[in-house]
């Protein structure tokens, strides 16, 4: 007698060559805000598929429409125009970390892009997922809001520019409309001083979802400071910017401030949750130290 | 949807679909079966393939984006009877156990040789680090990467007398 297979038949995938509806591999960026006008949310977009592709893991089959943005050469460049950089959205991390142009302008998210993942994911995942994606824990998220970026969101008909800071809602939620795609990063250079600091905290060196993330960048006159990035990753619903610290640091010197007192003060003013890779507490106790390593790192960039 | 791409110097025009993996495109279309499936989700490194020279993992890379790619997998090195530098060495040094993760491991060896001749300990430590083995606790397959690079450094002397 044949033995009944204990495997229950609705646990088995249903693919039968046909699933899928549309993949849509546009070579330009103009086909693909049509097709984004056209189809919205029933879209996936496929940037470098590294958080698409683990989202969906043993379920690909039920994507219906693909938006597959890997062949449009037009978002992969980085490039300074009214003295701003403008990073395509389809830049990956690999270019970011070995770019000269963002080795020296800016330094903090080249060091953020250094510490996504492992060289595998590195190779193709981008910036513009990266955000897109929004995870409080997205690893350039932080330094985007030090550097005050702006993303252009692009629909077939027009654009917006959005502040990074406004752009984040949630966790894994942001502002951006159906028929709207991020086509770039708009960060502001400057002719003064600036010199930043980056520092994740995760629980081993590599392929780690970072435990915390810090992100300061501090523009002087002198020794003085006259304008400040605070941001931090994972300690909220979203990336934040702590303004109230920032506001702290303007028009003082390093050597004025008691980082000591700043660090506390970065405790009281995150919400951080418990969960897998730390608690509340012991986030906001690393928060404190993270504060006070980055500005002794500072001080020491600053005089060298 | 129909892709071209070259795998280990053969240009090849393949069927696929978009919930076809890399991964699954390599083992089961082409019979690659060095490539391995670890953890499916880009974390151990098993998948590793080198994909217009960079690393890769195939189980993170739908078919359709590998369209136009050259692809290298740990077949495209060396074989049984005339092994890689890279495969000798890890014979040699004794840094494979249960050997999933060798191709992998292999692979980003080669990676990291081609741009580093002559790497540190770091290097070789930061350049491995998407790829995980959970037998040999790497110290031998560290060794066997210092190895590689002193064997390959020899055999590019020689070939330049």
């Amino acid at each position: 007698m044949m033995r009944k297979s204990p495997m229950k038949q609705e646990n088995r995938q249903t693919i039968s060559g046909a699933d899928f509806k549309e993949y849509f591999q546009p070579e330009n960026l103009q086909k693909a805000l049509e097709i984004k006008a056209e189809y919205k949310e029933e879209l996936k977009v496929a940037a470098g598929s590294t958080d698409l592709l683990v989202a969906n893991y043993e379920k690909l089959h039920e994507i219906e429409y693909w938006l597959d943005l890997v062949k449009l050469d037009e978002l992969k460049e980085i490039k300074v125009k009214d003295n701003k950089l403008h990073i395509g959205a389809m830049v990956t991390h690999l270019d970011l970390m070995d770019s000269d142009l963002i080795k020296d302008k800016l330094p903090v998210l080249a060091a953020a892009a250094e510490d996504v993942g492992s060289p595998q994911i590195r190779s193709r995942g981008t910036i513009g997922g990266n955000i897109c994606t929004s995870s409080p824990a997205g690893d350039l998220l932080a330094p985007l809001l030090s550097y005050e970026a702006s993303f252009k969101l692009q629909t077939e008909a027009g654009e917006r520019i959005v502040k990074a800071e406004d752009f984040f809602t949630g966790p894994k939620r942001n502002l951006m409309e159906a028929d709207e795609l991020l086509t770039e990063i708009i960060i502001p250079m400057t002719e003064n001083k600036r010199e930043g600091s980056w520092i994740k905290v995760g629980r081993r060196k590599a392929l780690v979802i970072s435990t915390l993330t810090l992100a300061v960048v501090l523009e002087f006159e002198g020794e003085k400071i006259i304008k400040a990035g605070v941001a931090m990753g994972s300690v909220a619903p979203t990336p934040v910017r702590l303004k109230g610290i920032e506001a702290v640091m303007i028009d003082q010197t390093l050597k004025d401030l008691d980082y000591k007192a700043l660090g506390k003060e970065v405790k009281s003013s995150i919400n951080p949750i418990d969960d897998l890779r730390g608690t509340k507490e012991y986030r906001e106790d690393v928060a404190v130290d993270v504060m006070v390593r980055a500005l002794n790192e500072l001080e020491r960039k600053v005089s060298s | 949807m129909q892709i071209t791409i070259t795998v280990n110097g053969a240009k090849r025009e393949l069927e696929v679909t978009p919930y076809t993996r890399l991964l699954d495109l390599l083992r089961e279309d082409l019979g690659l079966t060095g490539v391995k499936e670890g953890c499916g989700k880009g974390e151990c490194g098993a998948c590793t393939v080198i994909m217009n020279g960079e690393l890769t993992a195939s189980c993170l890379v739908p078919a359709p984006q590998a369209d136009q790619a050259e692809i290298v997998t740990v077949e495209g090195l060396g074989t049984k009877d005339d092994l890689h530098p890279i495969q000798e060495s890890f014979v040699e040094a004794g840094a494979v156990q249960c050997g999933y993760c060798i191709p992998g491991m292999v692979l980003a060896s080669k990676r990291l040789l081609d741009e580093k001749p002559k790497p540190t300990e770091k290097e070789v430590r930061y350049g491995l680090s998407g790829n995980i083995c959970r037998c040999t606790g790497y110290a031998k397959i560290i060794d066997a990467v210092m190895l590689a690079a002193d064997k390959l450094a020899v055999e590019g002397s020689d070939s330049n007398d």
